[in-house]
């Protein structure tokens, strides 16, 4: 049997229709049953496991000869004392001073994870947090200004100016307290 | 509060098939991952340690209740049978990792189950919120709270360039997993939810059947949730999933009305019989049950189906599971003896739903 749509290629696929009540068979090569019906196809995807994944980035980047001998024996955390080889078997960190030990090498693991990403921009503890939204809230309310100048309202400009130069000062007072690990 | 009130069959608030669009969006689901300084993450930690994380944390929530107004019951996992564990994971308030974990570990669970905080899970906190339809700024702004209320009191794990850290990379920087679990009927009926995957895949969001062995989806039931947790903020993961959940929404619509200008007929027939099924079925599978439960539900969205109470998919789902059914019939049962449970369990819910005065006496 050759396929109903391209009369080409032989017909594999036969797709069941059921129209008013009644079945047709329909009888399409690979090929046209992939284009008419796309979603009798199993979309056929074995996701490639985390451990899978970071052993494979750990090969490729092992072919780059970067001074291996030198830097392999350091790559050991102090804290937990879980090797870089630990971690990518386990596809898991010891403890949060992993990161720190492995600070060089994670950007290429991170990157693979998260959309081509290596560095957080959200939210933070503490005080480091507090800083975040206030800056954040200052950048809102510049932007409210910027918009009151040009349309002349520059009473109602001239108070959002205040406003941010108050908070500002208070990101300055807290400066140096900061500091969060 | 007794650990009981948490393990009957008295349905969660996520169940409560209220919220926005919640003829799709069944239930959305956060949950932040956070560690503290000092500790080694639950993989590599001792028992003194795990001793130590639980009691600062549980102390913690349990002091600052009046605070957020809510009440919170501090569960040892070590204390529950296995039984009971089962049944919090079938309730989605613990993991099943928590559950077999041999560390100390507990669970703090509100009131209303709308917020869990698992202590030792793979990290050492796990702030969770559960809210009923698509609630995925009310539930972030609930999780938010918690966690702010934990960070004053606790020492967290942060680092300026890779943000919270977490046991697994995969959840590093925000530690935010927002996911919404939706019931698509028609994109499944009409082979749209391969293509819909694959497009959400490229999108940095994953689809998963739930509940579901193989490729099928129990009872048409997905979860959409972020895979990207480092390098967008909070706001921009929530409001990607919010967006392309409303788009879901849209196409399962869609599908549905299309389902019910080309083939009214063979779709009431198929939704009567799955009816017909769950209300004389005397032996029923997980996966009969799943299916005509998703039919039925269908049906009452698009209501072809009256008198059926709507939270009938969302609660029997849980309630039809192995470890409720045998808390139901309060002894072992093996799985066909399950089965025949479960059909009567379902029996019994529907006769509920259209006689709402025996509500009280049915499952007493
Ligand atoms: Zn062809
Ligand atoms: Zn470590």
């Amino acid at each position: 049997m050759i396929c109903e749509n391209c009369k080409q290629r032989p017909a594999k696929v036969t797709v069941t229709q059921v129209h008013n009540g009644e079945h047709f068979e329909r009888h399409y090569c690979e090929n046209c049953a992939n284009s008419l019906h796309p979603f009798y196809v199993e979309y056929k995807q074995d996701p490639l496991s985390l451990h899978q994944l970071l052993s494979n980035w750990f090969n490729h980047a092992e072919q780059q000869p970067v001074h291996p001998k030198q830097d392999r024996p350091k790559l050991v955390c102090d804290e937990c004392g879980w090797s870089i080889q630990r971690f990518l078997d386990e596809g898991k960190f010891g403890c949060a001073s992993c990161y720190n030990s492995f600070r060089k090498q994670l950007p290429n693991v991170l990157k693979r994870l998260h959309n081509g990403n290596v560095t957080h921009i959200g939210k933070a503890p503490g005080a480091l947090g507090e800083k975040l939204e206030l800056k954040k809230r200052i950048e809102a309310i510049r932007s409210q200004m910027k918009e009151a100048i040009e349309t002349e309202r520059f009473e109602e400009a001239a108070k959002l100016r205040d406003e941010a130069r108050e908070l500002e000062s208070r990101i300055a007072s807290g400066g140096d307290e900061t500091h969060v690990n | 509060m007794s650990i009981e009130r948490f393990l009957d069959n008295s349905p969660s608030s996520w169940m409560a098939g209220s919220g926005d669009h919640s003829d799709i969006v069944m239930s959305t689901r956060i949950r932040l991952a956070r560690n503290l300084n000092g500790y080694r993450f639950p993989l590599a930690f001792t028992e003194d340690e795990a001793h130590k994380i639980d009691q600062s944390v549980s102390a913690t929530l349990l002091d600052a209740d009046e605070e957020i107004q809510m009440n919170f019951s501090s569960i040892q996992i070590k204390d529950l049978s296995e039984l009971s564990r089962q049944v919090l994971v079938e309730k989605h308030l613990i993991s099943p990792k928590l559950a077999n974990s041999p560390m100390t570990g507990s669970v703090l669970l509100s009131d209303d189950e709308s917020v869990s905080v698992m202590v030792n899970e793979e990290d050492h906190i796990r702030i969770q919120c559960l809210f009923p339809g698509l609630q995925i700024q009310e539930a972030y702004a609930q999780a938010d709270t918690i966690d702010r209320l934990l960070d004053k009191e606790l020492p967290y794990a942060f680092d300026e360039q890779f943000g919270y850290l977490t046991s697994c990379p995969t959840n590093t920087g925000t530690g935010l997993r927002a996911s919404v679990m939706m019931h698509l009927p028609a994109l499944t009926m009409t082979k749209q939810m391969n293509r819909i995957v694959t497009i959400i895949s490229r999108l940095g969001m994953v689809v998963r059947g739930i509940y579901g062995e193989g490729s099928e989806a129990l009872g048409n039931v997905y979860q959409v949730s972020n895979q990207t947790t480092l390098g967008k903020t909070e706001e921009d993961i929530l409001s990607d999933l919010q967006s392309i959940t409303e788009q879901i929404i849209q196409k399962e619509k869609e599908a549905r009305s299309a389902l019910l200008s080309h083939s009214a007929n063979t779709l009431e027939d198929r939704l009567y019989r799955s009816l017909g099924t769950l209300s004389y079925a005397r032996i029923i599978t997980t996966e009969e049950a799943a299916r005509c439960l998703s039919d039925v539900r269908l049906g009452i969205d698009i209501g072809l189906i009256k008198d059926v109470d709507v939270t009938i998919l969302n609660e029997c789902m849980v309630f039809m599971q192995p470890g409720f059914l045998q808390k139901y019939a309060e002894t072992t049962l093996n799985a066909s003896e399950r089965d025949t449970f479960r059909a009567k369990l379902l029996r019994e819910r529907l006769q509920m739903g259209e006689n709402p005065k025996t509500k009280g006496e049915e499952l007493a």
